[in-house]
C-alpha cells in the first residue's frame, strides 16, 4: 500500500472550495430568481435593479455588512463549539441574554460616563451574559451527561421568557405603549466608522473576534486542548485532558461570542431592545457556520454573503409597482444554503475521484 | 486436469488513497490449506473480502471450479460453498447455538429441538463438543469461534476463508483449531487462512502466498521453506532480532501495586487483588490472553481508572487516587493498546500528536500560545531518529501506515515516561520490520535503566523482551516467574486458568 503526498491536492484544494462556492452561489441565485417567474414577474428586470440598487447606493451597500455583523458572531459561537464535537444551537437565547445585558447598562449608564469607558464595559458584560448561560449548559453537559443539543435548544425558550418579562417590567419604556424599551442616549451609541453608512464599531468587532478566534483555537494550548477533546475525548483523557472541564469552558466561550452580538445589535443598529428581536440570527449562525465549515475566517465571507443576500431580498421588496413578499428573502438564503451544502459533498466525491485515477495511473509503478 | 476450486486472476482493487491488491494471481485446489501470509496492510484481507464478495475487485476475475464466478456479494459467496469467518464474530449473543447457526436460514415455524439434533450432529462429526442449547454469550471465545464455524458448515461450505483465526485464541485453543482445519481439509474442501503467524503456517498449510504491499511476493510450498525464508520474502530487508541482555542486577523499586481490586458497575470483579513490584532497569512481562484484566490494570496504573480497592505506589509516592495529569508529570509513559482510540488523534498533525501530554506547559507552551517551531523542530528529529515514513511534522497522523502511527505514540510515550513505560500490546497488529524495531526501542529502554512494563498476548515477544514474567488470568496474577523458568506449554495452561502445580 502507498500513500500520495497530499501537500498539492491542499493547495489545489483552495481553488477548488472558491470554484464550488461560487458556481454554487450563482446556480442558488439562478434557481431563486426563477421561483420569480410563479409571481410572473421578470427575474432578469428583478435581480437587475436590485443588484443595480445596491450597488449604486452606498448606504444599501454598506447594509450588507450592518446584516453580517451579528451573523459572524452567532456563525463563530456554533463553529467555537463545533470544533470541541459538541452543538450548541442556542446561540439565539445567548444573543438575548447578551442583549437583556447591553441595553440595561446603556440604559442605566448611558449619557452618565463617557462612551469611550461605557462601551468596553458593555462589551465585557454582553459577553458575560452570553458566556453565563453557554457555561449552564456545558456545566449540565459535563455533570449530568445531559443532551447539550435539547439543553441549549431550550434554554433559548427560558432566556426569551426572561427578556419578554423585563420588557413588561423593570425595561418596558416610560410611555408604556409598545414591548419594548426606551432608546439608549447617543452617547452609548457604537460609533459609526463609514460616513453615509450604518457601519458601525461592531463589524471591526466582528473580525476581530474572528481572527481571536481562529487564533485561539489554532495557536494556543487552551484551543489545542478544545480541539484534541473534540476529535478524540478518549486520547485527550489519557492525556491528562480533563474533556468535562472542556466542555464547560467551550461552552462559555461560545455563549460569549453570542452575547457580544447583543452589544452589536443594541449600541450599534435598533438602540433599543423589543420583541423578538432579529429572531433569526442563531438559526443562520449554524448555517454559516457549516457553509464555512467551521474555519472562523471563512465565516466572515459566509457572513457577508448571507448580509448580501438580505438586502438583495430586501431591495427587491422595495422596488416600487412590483410587490414582491419579503419572504422572498428566506427562499433566497434557503435556497443558497442548500445549493453550497450539495457543493460541499460534491466536491468531496470529485475530488476523490481524481486523487483514484491518479493512483490508477501511478498504479503500475508501486 | 481437474481444474483448481479457487482460482483468483489478475485481481486489483484500489480505494480512494491507497492500492489496497494489485495483480493477485493464485489458486486454491480441492483439500488444499492455502496460507496468506503477509504483514499487516500487505492486502490479504482485501484479496479475502473480494472472494468473499464484500468488496468488487477493479481489475481481474475470480474462477471457481474453472468457470468465472460473479460474486456481488456474500450471498452470492455462499451460493459458490464459500463462507469467510472474520476476525470479528458475527454472533447473537443472548441466543443460543442453534439459533446463531440456524439464523437466515429458515422461514417460518421453526422446530428448534430437531434443528438442535441437526446442528449437534454437525457438530460431532468434527468433534466439537459444543453444547447447542447455551447461550452464545455464556461460552469462551474458543467455543464462539466454533459456532462461527458451525454456521459455515450448516450451509455446507466447501471453500472456507478465516481471517486470523487464533489471534483470541490461548496456545491450547490454537491447537485444537489447527486440527480441525487438517481435519476439514482432508475431507475434501479447501480453507484459506490470513495469518502473520509464521509457526501456524509452517503447522498446517500445504501452500503458502506470501503478500507484500498489496501484490504476491511469492508461492512457496510449505515442505520446501523455512520460517526465515518466508521472513525474507515478507520483508524488504533482514533485520537483527531483538536480544535481551543477561539478567541484570534488579534497581530500585519504581512502581508496586498492593492487592489491586477494581470492580465494574455490576460488581464484577475485573481485577481481582493483584499484587506486584516493579524494579528500574527491569522489563515486566504480563502474559495472557487479552480481556483477562491487562487493560484495566494498565488503565489504573495510567490513571484513566481507579482502583476500587488497594494502592499504587510510584517512586515512594502513594499515586492511588492522583489523576492522569499529574501521573504524566511524575513520569509514567503509557502506549495504549488501542492507539487509535487512545494514543493518537488521526485528524491532526504529527507535532500536535506529539504536544497531546505536555499540553499543559513544558517546553513548547509559552504563556499559553503553542512555540510552533520548536514543536516542529523536535517532532522533526522524532522522525529521523525513528525512521517514521511521513512527508514531515504537519503530515496528518492518519496518514500513516500502522507502523508509523505506533512509532509515533512510542517516541512522545518514551520521552514522557522518565522512570516508567507501560507498553501494552505495542506490537499488535505491527508488521514484522516494525515490530523489531519497537523491540529494540523497549530494550534501550530497559538499559537506560527506566522500568517497563510490557503487556503481551504474544509469549514470543514476553519470552524474547522480559526479566521477569507474570501471566494474568481474569484478573488475577497466576504466578511471577524469572524468564526462562516456564515452558511454553506450562505458561499456556497458566493463561487457560489451570494452575499447573495444583494439577501436577
Amino acid at each position: 500500500m502507498r500513500k500520495l503526498s497530499d501537500t498539492s491536492f491542499v493547495r489545489k484544494g483552495y481553488a477548488d472550495v472558491l470554484a464550488f462556492n461560487v458556481g454554487a452561489i450563482i446556480i442558488g441565485l439562478v434557481i431563486s430568481a426563477m421561483m420569480l417567474l410563479f409571481l410572473k414577474k421578470n427575474p432578469i428586470d428583478v435581480f437587475g435593479t436590485a443588484f443595480g440598487r445596491i450597488i449604486s447606493d452606498k448606504y444599501t451597500l454598506g447594509e450588507v455588512m450592518v446584516k453580517a455583523t451579528p451573523l459572524v458572531f452567532t456563525a463563530l459561537a456554533f463553529a467555537f463549539t463545533y470544533k470541541a464535537n459538541l452543538f450548541n444551537i442556542g446561540a439565539q437565547g445567548q444573543f438575548y441574554a447578551g442583549c437583556i445585558a447591553a441595553i440595561s447598562l446603556s440604559l442605566s449608564l448611558g449619557g452618565r460616563i463617557p462612551g469611550f469607558i461605557l462601551i468596553p464595559i458593555v462589551l465585557i458584560a454582553s459577553f458575560a451574559a452570553g458566556a453565563a448561560v453557554g457555561s449552564f449548559i456545558g456545566f449540565a453537559k459535563a455533570k449530568f451527561n445531559a443532551n447539550e443539543f435539547l439543553v441549549s435548544m431550550m434554554s433559548t425558550y427560558v432566556v426569551q421568557a426572561l427578556m419578554d418579562f423585563l420588557l413588561r417590567t423593570s425595561l418596558r419604556e416610560t410611555k408604556a405603549e409598545y414591548l419594548q424599551t426606551d432608546p439608549i442616549n447617543p452617547a452609548a451609541y457604537l460609533p459609526g466608522i463609514l460616513p453615509g453608512t450604518r457601519i458601525h464599531l461592531g463589524a471591526v468587532l466582528a473580525i476581530a473576534a474572528a481572527v481571536g478566534v481562529w487564533i485561539l483555537l489554532y495557536k494556543t494550548s487552551l484551543g489545542f486542548r478544545i480541539r484534541a477533546v473534540g476529535n478524540n475525548p478518549d486520547a485527550a483523557e489519557h492525556s491528562g485532558i480533563k474533556a468535562k472541564r472542556i466542555f464547560i469552558i467551550s461552552f462559555a466561550i461560545s455563549g460569549g461570542l453570542a452575547g457580544m452580538a447583543g452589544l452589536t445589535e443594541i449600541n450599534g443598529v435598533q438602540h433599543m431592545l423589543l420583541q423578538n428581536f432579529n429572531s433569526s440570527i442563531g438559526s443562520f449562525g449554524i448555517g454559516i457556520a457549516i457553509l464555512a465549515n467551521g474555519h472562523p475566517i471563512g465565516i466572515i465571507f459566509a457572513s457577508i454573503l448571507f448580509g448580501f443576500l438580505n438586502v438583495v431580498g430586501t431591495t427587491m421588496g422595495r422596488i416600487p409597482g412590483l410587490n414582491i413578499p419579503a419572504s422572498i428573502i428566506d427562499l433566497i438564503q434557503g435556497i443558497v444554503m442548500l445549493c453550497v451544502i450539495v457543493s460541499y459533498f460534491l466536491r468531496g466525491h470529485v475530488m476523490q475521484q481524481r486523487e483514484k485515477k491518479l493512483l490508477m495511473a501511478k498504479g503500475g509503478s508501486v | 486436469m481437474q481444474p483448481p476450486v479457487v482460482e483468483i486472476c489478475h485481481v486489483s482493487k484500489y480505494f480512494s488513497k491507497v492500492i489496497a491488491n494489485s495483480d493477485v494471481s493464485f489458486s486454491v485446489g480441492k483439500g488444499e490449506v492455502v496460507a496468506l501470509l503477509g504483514e499487516n496492510g500487505a492486502g490479504k484481507s482485501t484479496i479475502m473480502k473480494i472472494l468473499y464478495g464484500l468488496y468488487s475487485a477493479v481489475e481481474g476475475e475470480i474462477l471457481i471450479d474453472g468457470k468465472t464466478a460473479r460474486i456481488k456479494n456474500p450471498k452470492d459467496a455462499m451460493s459458490y460453498g464459500i463462507a469467510m469467518i472474520q476476525q470479528h464474530f458475527s454472533l447473537v449473543f443472548p441466543h443460543t447455538v442453534t439459533e446463531n447457526v440456524i439464523l437466515g436460514n429458515v422461514h417460518g415455524w421453526i422446530r428448534l429441538e430437531e434443528h438442535d439434533r441437526k446442528v449437534k450432529a454437525i457438530a460431532d462429526s468434527y468433534g466439537f463438543d459444543i453444547p447447542v442449547t447455551a447461550k452464545v454469550g455464556s461460552l469462551a471465545v474458543g467455543i464462539q469461534q466454533k459456532v462461527e464455524i458451525l454456521k459455515a458448515l450448516y450451509l455446507n461450505a466447501r471453500i472456507l476463508i478465516m481471517d486470523e483465526p487464533t489471534a483470541v485464541l490461548t496456545p491450547q485453543e490454537s491447537e485444537t483449531l489447527m486440527q480441525f482445519i487438517k481435519d476439514f481439509a482432508s475431507r475434501g474442501n479447501s480453507v484459506i487462512f490470513i495469518t502473520h503467524k509464521m509457526k501456524e503456517v509452517m503447522e498446517v498449510a500445504d501452500r503458502i502466498v506470501v503478500m507484500k504491499a498489496g501484490k504476491v511476493a511469492g508461492i512457496v510450498d510449505s515442505r520446501s521453506t523455512d520460517e526465515g525464508e518466508l521472513a525474507r520474502m515478507m520483508m524488504s530487508s533482514d533485520l537483527e532480532p531483538a536480544v535481551r541482555e543477561d539478567d541484570t542486577e534488579a534497581g530500585s523499586d519504581v512502581l508496586s501495586v498492593e492487592n489491586a481490586v477494581m470492580t465494574d458497575r455490576s460488581g464484577l470483579r475485573l481485577l481481582d487483588g493483584l499484587s506486584f513490584t516493579v524494579h528500574s532497569g527491569e522489563i515486566f512481562g504480563i502474559a495472557g490472553v487479552s480481556g483477562n484484566g491487562q487493560d484495566e490494570l494498565c488503565e489504573a496504573i495510567c490513571g484513566t481508572s481507579h482502583l476500587s480497592s488497594g494502592s499504587i505506589r510510584f517512586m515512594g509516592r502513594d499515586i492511588t487516587s492522583e489523576s492522569v495529569r499529574a501521573r504524566i508529570d511524575a513520569g509514567i509513559g503509557y502506549v495504549p493498546v488501542d492507539r487509535h482510540r487512545d494514543g493518537m488523534i488521526g485528524q491532526m498533525t504529527l507535532s500536535e500528536n506529539m504536544l497531546l501530554k505536555k499540553s499543559y506547559g513544558g517546553e513548547w507552551v509559552h504563556h499559553g500560545f503553542i512555540r510552533q517551531k520548536e514543536l516542529d523542530n523536535y517532532t522533526a528529529d522524532r522522525i529521523k531518529q525513528y525512521q517514521i515514513k511521513a512527508t514531515g511534522p504537519d503530515d496528518s497522523a492518519h496518514n500513516l501506515s500502522g507502523g508509523n502511527q505506533q512509532k509515533v505514540v512510542l517516541a512522545r510515550e518514551i520521552d514522557a515516561g522518565k522512570h516508567l513505560v507501560v507498553f501494552n500490546q505495542p506490537t499488535r497488529g505491527l508488521d514484522v520490520g516494525a515490530v523489531e524495531r519497537i523491540h529494540h526501542s523497549i530494550l534501550s529502554e530497559k538499559r537506560e535503566g527506566k522500568a517497563v512494563i510490557l503487556v503481551s498476548t504474544e509469549l514470543s515477544e514476553i519470552f524474547a523482551l522480559s526479566d521477569r514474567i507474570a501471566i494474568m488470568y481474569q484478573g488475577r496474577i497466576m504466578g511471577i516467574y524469572r524468564n526462562g523458568e516456564l515452558t511454553t506449554e506450562e505458561i499456556g495452561l497458566l493463561m487457560a486458568g489451570v494452575d499447573y502445580e495444583k494439577a501436577q
